[in-house]
């Protein structure tokens, strides 16, 4: 491999041998200061105490609320965010419709919106002072600062990810498997099922792991609308900052070392899928 | 089965893809629908099996008002151009996925639709690659699995879009022959589209000459060449030349030289004369229109001229067989011997590139 990255033939490209070398230099160490080192203080820290420690801190009932509660919430948020993104993008690619683009644009709000505007919409709307607030208090439902507003506030900032990944997918595509279908006497129900699933099954589920991965870790439009109550609407994140900011630093770094494990296990997946499909694993996929 | 299509008009936004088309294909027939790009050729075979729906007009299939129908209702088969096999699907699974779809009263069995399966991958010639998928075959392959698939359905209507247009011409003129023999054989009323006017002639119980959503002609092919409804059409279908020409006192004229092999059947003043590179007639002197040779060339068995006419864009293309074609440079004299006039104002393909 570094033969042939340093072989006189790719000379013309890459120029001289040293600017190659101080380039991929540059490069490592920068993604080793700013990616690796991190990563690895975050386990350090974690197992100072020694692993004892480390299980106490895990086995806390906050900690284990706080993980339950971000479960929850991704387990509701990521299959409804399959339903919205493959209705999106099935609708998007495969009709022609007026305000097409306004609907493109409106999928990619969430990503350019900052998360805490997007958790101070919903206070705004369903919080005591907001829109629908005291309607909702006199029918005794809590949104904000409860569980529905947590899993409100992910379910918006997590929108783009499924949607995001299918679009393109789909696109390229077209419509001629599915008119094929369709022409072959199949129902729309099963087109969809036994054509456009599987031709986009991929694609889906590099989108839910992205999706997922952001469900269990958003910590700004979450902390907006959580209301930071121990035991009971603490994700994994808040319960990170709370013991961070309580110099439970063995503790904080305990949890935060399973956010960092999801982390890698998603990227290890998606590599995978990557590497076994091309990609967007969209030609090859049987 | 007879389909006949009525007054269709269908637009795409401010694009007027058909304009009032009236077509009938008769039962048994196979027709071409031939075109250059944007002449709303596909857009008509997609209304005919109900992919895409007319914004006015009728479609009758046997006399039976259709028009509203969508295509799983109208037992039509349709091969895509690129063919859109389910790719996650074997070949056989590709063949037999219409059998499977269908209601659980109709369904026949696994071992039925196996052997309906075999059966039709004998029919194309693929009997022993059933466990292939589509990536793993070449494009003749793919597109008869693409046949045997719209054909499981047992469709009364066979409607291909572009079936040769992406393969080499090789396999392309192989699977023409085979498509006709199937067709006979099948008893189908088959509709193709094309834009190769070779593939259309020879393939063809008729040819529907289509141009900017309008049918221009229907003939069968030894018509279509010979006796062109327009300047389209005689441009588009063949080769051949075209001389502005004024038409006054029953006779035809081009830069002062009288031009004879077509009757001066339109009205007087300007007009167009088409003339095929083999109808035409060199001398060395006399009546004619003169022209410098700038190019010869063999050509099928004769020799091809390029005639160069002072005043004229494009030069003369000229059919002559090889003992009489004269030399590079050197001075000639062209008459059409069999040719074509149309009013000054038709729109040929070639002004559209």
């Amino acid at each position: 491999m570094m033969a042939l990255f340093f072989s006189p033939r790719r000379r013309g490209i890459g120029g001289p041998l040293w600017v190659r070398i101080v380039l991929i230099l540059v490069a490592l160490s920068f993604l080793g200061l700013f990616l690796v080192l991190p990563l690895v203080a975050v386990f350090r820290e974690a197992l100072r105490d020694g692993f004892g420690a480390y299980l106490e801190a895990i086995k806390d009932p906050d900690a284990i609320s706080a993980i339950k509660l971000t479960l929850i919430t991704a387990a509701i948020a990521v299959p409804l965010n399959v339903v919205f993104g493959v209705l999106a993008a099935w609708a998007i690619t495969k009709f022609d419709f007026k305000g097409k683009n306004l609907l493109i644009t409106l999928i990619d709000l969430p990503f350019s919106v900052s998360p805490v505007v997007s958790g101070l919409i919903y206070v705004l709307l369903f919080g005591a002072q907001g829109w629908l607030g005291p309607w909702l208090e006199s029918h005794n439902i809590q949104i904000i600062f409860a569980v529905p507003g947590i899993v409100l506030a992910t379910v918006f900032v997590t929108f783009p990810f499924v949607a995001r990944e299918l679009i393109p997918l789909m696109a390229e595509q077209g419509r001629d498997d599915e008119e094929a279908a369709l022409s072959l006497g199949a129902s729309g129900w099963q087109t969809f099922w036994r054509v456009t699933v599987p031709n986009i099954r991929w694609g889906l589920l590099y989108g839910v792991l992205l999706c997922n991965a952001r469900a269990m870790g958003e910590f700004g439009a979450v902390s907006v609308v959580s209301g930071h109550i121990r035991g009971e609407t603490n994700t994994m994140p808040l319960h990170v900052e709370i013991l961070y900011n309580e110099y439970n630093f063995a503790a904080a770094f305990a949890v935060a070392s399973l956010l960092a494990l999801l982390a890698l296990v998603t990227l290890v997946l998606k590599s995978a899928l990557e590497w076994r499909y091309g990609y967007h694993g969209s030609n090859t996929g049987h | 089965m007879s389909i006949t299509l009525s007054g269709i008009t269908k637009r795409f936004g401010d694009f007027t893809a058909l304009d009032n088309v009236s077509l009938e294909a008769r039962p048994g027939e196979f027709l071409a629908l031939l075109g250059p790009s944007g002449s709303g050729k596909t857009t008509l075979l997609r209304i005919m099996a109900g992919l895409d729906f007319p914004d006015t007009g009728s479609v009758s299939f046997n006399g039976s008002d259709i028009t509203d129908r969508p295509v799983a209702d109208r037992a039509v088969g349709f091969v895509f151009q690129h063919y859109a096999l389910f790719r996650h699907m074997t070949v056989a699974g590709n063949v037999g996925f219409g059998l499977s779809v269908k209601p659980r009263r109709e369904r026949p069995t696994k071992e039925e639709i196996r052997r309906r399966v075999d059966d039709l991958l004998e029919l194309v010639q693929l009997k022993h690659l059933g466990g292939r998928y589509p990536s793993q075959l070449s494009g003749g392959q793919r597109q008869r699995v693409a046949l045997a698939r719209a054909l499981a359905v047992e469709p009364r209507i066979l409607l291909l879009d572009e079936p040769f247009g992406a393969l080499d011409a090789k396999v392309r003129k192989d699977l023409r022959r085979w498509l006709r023999e199937l067709h006979e054989r099948m008893g189908l009323t088959s509709i193709f589209v094309t834009h190769d006017q070779e593939e259309a002639l020879e393939l063809a119980d008729r040819v529907v000459v289509m141009d900017h959503g309008k049918i221009e002609q229907v003939a069968v092919p030894v018509d279509v060449y010979d006796k062109p409804a327009s300047a389209f059409v005689f441009d588009f279908v063949g080769e051949s030349n075209r001389l502005p020409v004024t038409v006054g006192n029953g006779r035809i004229v081009f830069d002062n030289v009288a031009i004879e092999g077509a009757a001066p059947d339109i009205a007087e003043g300007a007009g167009q004369l088409f003339f095929r590179p083999h109808d035409a007639r060199l001398t060395q002197e006399g009546a004619g229109v003169p022209a410098t040779v700038s190019s010869a060339r063999p050509r099928n068995g004769a020799v091809r001229i390029e005639a160069q006419v002072a005043g004229l864009e494009l030069p003369l293309e000229l059919d002559i067989p090889s003992d009489q074609a004269p030399s590079t440079g050197s001075a000639i004299f062209v008459q059409p011997t069999r040719a074509k006039l149309f009013p000054a104002g038709q729109t040929i393909a070639s002004d559209q590139v």
